[in-house]
């Protein structure tokens, strides 16, 4: 493929992805933006004062004991990068994540449709590729989030983990719906079925019915009751501990039947292929990430909305 | 006397007196396998390589449907509340109460593998079998248990009940329908399915007695 194409596409793509971003950042600052998650701050906060507390220098006399050597180095290091790198992000999240969203997905797209070669054996088919790994992989990532935010819930109880957790496994649900719909369009004219009961398939189908009971369940009471957001949480939370016992128990059990594909032999990418599904990587991970920051966000909202309303017809009452 | 066994005697008590609760349960589950046979024309061929199959959708349907009113006196009566008023570890009602559904399940299971044996003529009651369903039994009424407390408050639980421990069952179910066709003398690959099924009830009654006094408060 001209690569002069599609840097000329993706750099079109950028460039009208990036006037779009600062123009919705900028109605996001016009509309005012809600209470900032705090808490995130002082974790921040605390992960910089780690940093500075273990490189500022201390009294020659004094023996280091612990804080030296090779290891305690590279913690040091990789905890100011940490906070060097987690504060600007969280604090440009809006305004950052959705052009970096949409440019990197629309390299994924360009690069899937047009820059990459024509596979030789499954032909055109193969392009699907690009959207399905990624997609199929990061589901666990939303999921774990949602049991993350379910288990800090059930520990801190804070609505706003629930808002999370509830947020990301929309997300997920959303992902692997996506995953079980590209890979049964691949499926048929490379396999030549839609489906196969083969542990990575069966594992996403699971995850799927039970992460949509998560929702639900949640979706059983109000935006602020904290009976269902218990409830949900706790399925939300052993759902996530079930992967490991439902991927052993599906990749025994399909050994029994004959195997009409053989999925393990995978075939080594060529540079070309793997450099545009690193990329698509990277696209729908911050295309998730924006997502769930987005529902995770509305379900505050709606939350604190419910709350100001409850507040209100008290107040009309008396 | 520990609290877990008064819960424990109170359980079956009442589940003595008033005999609507197994009896329904064991009434399903006889009518299931009764249907299993209809719609399977059980009679016919060799039905070793679905017996299993047969065995455990119609245990964990009628567990199920047992167990999803296991707190359902209590908290219509208010016994619930009291309950957890009282002084005593909400993990210690988790597992009286747990313990009660296991005895009910456990009877109803043993009912169904010798109604089975008569019917398809198949000895069921081997020791490696009796195993088998005991192991699986506690992996999913433990489960069952702990999620059946929905059933305290919400309108939709008949259908939200199962829909939400089924898909968490599904290694359950294939460990233990693989297990029961390795003691029935199907051909059998080398996965430990029975070291699977006591993971799965190890992971399932330790989770529920960590979680179960964060669901069940109020």
């Amino acid at each position: 493929m001209n690569m002069s194409l599609v840097v000329l596409i993706v750099g079109l793509g950028l460039a009208f992805r990036i006037s779009l971003g600062v123009w919705g950042a900028s109605i996001m600052r016009n509309k005012g933006r809600p209470e900032s998650f705090g808490w995130l701050f002082g974790i921040v906060l605390g992960v910089i004062g780690i940093a500075i507390c273990s490189f500022w220098p201390r009294n020659a006399t004094h023996p280091r004991q612990k804080d030296s050597g090779p290891l305690a180095w590279g913690k040091n290091t990789i905890l100011t990068l940490a906070a060097v790198l987690l504060v600007p992000i969280w604090n440009v999240r809006w305004i950052a994540l959705p052009p970096l969203a949409g440019i990197t997905v629309m390299a994924m797209l360009v690069g899937a449709v047009l820059a990459a070669p024509r596979e030789i054996i499954e032909g055109e088919v193969q392009r699907i590729m690009y959207i399905h790994v990624p997609v199929a992989v990061l589901q666990y990532l939303a999921f774990g989030i949602t049991a993350f935010g379910s288990a800090v819930y059930l520990i801190r109880r804070d609505m706003r983990w629930d808002a999370i957790a509830r947020g990301a496994a929309t997300v997920g649900v959303m992902l692997t719906a996506f995953a079980l719909l590209t890979g049964a369009i691949w499926g048929k004219p490379t396999w030549g079925v839609y489906w196969t009961w083969d542990a990575r398939l069966t594992t996403t189908l699971i995850l799927f019915l039970i992460y949509s009971g998560y929702l639900l369940a949640r979706a059983v009471g109000g935006p602020n009751d904290e009976q269902a957001a218990r409830y949900a949480a706790v399925v939300g939370l052993i759902g996530y501990l079930d992967v490991p016992l439902i991927h052993f128990s599906v990749d025994w059990w399909r050994t029994l039947h004959p195997q009409r594909i053989i999925f393990d032999s995978k075939p080594s990418l060529p540079g070309e292929m793997l450099l545009v599904l690193l990329l698509s990587f990277i696209g729908i991970l911050f295309l998730m990430l924006w997502l769930t920051l987005l529902r995770g966000t509305t379900e505050y909202l709606v939350q604190r909305a419910d709350r100001l309303r409850a507040r209100l017809d008290q107040l009309e009452r008396s | 006397m520990s609290p877990t066994a008064t819960l424990l005697r109170k359980d079956l008590r009442l589940a003595w007196r008033d005999r609507s609760g197994w009896l329904s349960a064991l009434a399903f589950a006889t009518i299931s396998i009764l249907v299993y046979s209809f719609a399977f024309d059980l009679a016919a061929a060799d039905i070793r390589p679905l017996l299993p199959g047969v065995l455990w959708t119609t245990f964990l349907f009628s567990g199920i449907f047992a167990s999803s009113q296991s707190f359902q006196r209590e908290s219509e009566s208010g016994t619930f509340d009291a309950m957890l008023v009282a002084p005593v570890s909400p993990s210690a009602i988790y597992v009286g109460k747990l313990l009660s559904n296991l005895i009910s399940l456990l009877l109803v299971e043993l009912a169904m593998l010798i109604l089975a044996t008569i019917l398809f003529d198949t000895p069921l009651l081997t020791g490696e079998l009796v195993l088998v369903v005991f192991v699986g039994t506690v992996g999913y009424v433990s489960l069952a248990t702990l999620l059946s407390i929905l059933g305290n408050r919400t309108r939709t639980r008949a259908v939200l009940f199962p829909v939400l421990v089924l898909p968490l069952l599904v290694p359950l179910l294939i460990a233990a329908v693989q297990a029961t066709g390795g003691a029935l003398g199907q051909p059998l690959d080398s996965a430990p399915w029975l070291l699977l099924l006591v993971v799965f009830a190890l992971w399932s009654s330790v989770g529920g007695a960590l979680l179960f006094p964060v669901v069940a408060e109020r």
